[in-house]
């Protein structure tokens, strides 16, 4: 694999990742030591921007 | 495929299949238990309090997470991450059917990152808006594209006119930093 794999590891934790991709990543997921931990570090990212992201849906 | 192992973790290696007839019932039972409560709070925050759908996302999540068995035999916390991906893939894509947007308008200027109103002036929001406000221009615009436009890195890629792995690498890039200044401010673990 190559190092744009490991760079995938963001779009795969929010969630973005588009689906022809998804199944790619995963298996370099189960092969990547390195993406497993940095995929558990960016995981409560997302349920942080969510903040951001609810009160301009309120504010809109 | 996934190779499905034998070897399920010890949450659930008292499941194994050759006990019992019901073993895809109790698995998704223990799926529930452990994973239930803390994916619906999660999924919430997403799905903008929508109850009924959010219990229908972590379903479906659940139900991934006992067809992929495989996943199973991963250590807790990248489980969670994996079912977090799948429960925000799986909002994307209902916010896509629905036709919901969070926002319809579409320049994401420097300041379009919303300031929490009063009601909503929780500390974490207040510091995650600005955290995402120090970013560079480059790395704010493409989570902006994504994430808080539910769009895909292809979408955001077509839109900003770059290629969508510019998008990923980028992304990449964005979320350490924004990590390492939540971190920094105590929001981030």
């Amino acid at each position: 694999m190559s190092e744009s794999s490991h760079l995938e590891v963001a779009a795969y934790a929010l969630g973005v990742l588009d689906d022809g991709d998804v199944e790619a990543f995963e298996r370099h997921l189960d092969a990547c030591e390195r993406c497993r931990q940095e995929l558990k570090t960016m995981s409560e990212l997302p349920g942080l921007l969510d903040g951001v992201k609810s009160s301009s849906e309120r504010a809109n | 495929m996934w190779p499905v192992r034998r070897q399920l973790d010890s949450r659930f290696e008292r499941l194994d299949p050759e006990t019992g007839p019901d073993w895809d019932d109790r698995l998704i039972r223990e799926l529930y238990n452990e994973f239930g409560g803390p994916l619906l709070r999660q999924v919430r925050q997403t799905t903008g309090n929508d109850l009924q759908w959010a219990e229908d996302v972590v379903q479906e999540t659940l139900l991934r997470a006992w067809r992929n068995a495989a996943k199973l035999t991963w250590e807790r916390g990248l489980l969670w991450a994996w079912l977090l991906t799948v429960s925000r893939r799986i909002v994307i894509d209902g916010r896509r059917r629905r036709g919901v947007r969070p926002r319809e308008v579409e320049p994401p200027e420097a300041d379009s990152i919303a300031v929490p109103d009063d009601a909503d002036k929780t500390l974490a929001a207040i510091v995650v808006a600005d955290a995402l406000r120090g970013l560079s221009a480059d790395h704010r615009e493409v989570i902006e594209q994504t994430y808080l436009r539910d769009r895909t890195v292809n979408e955001a890629a077509a839109i900003l006119g770059i290629p969508p792995g510019t998008v990923k690498s980028r992304l990449y890039y964005a979320l350490r930093s924004l990590r390492g200044v939540l971190k920094e401010r105590g929001v981030a673990s």
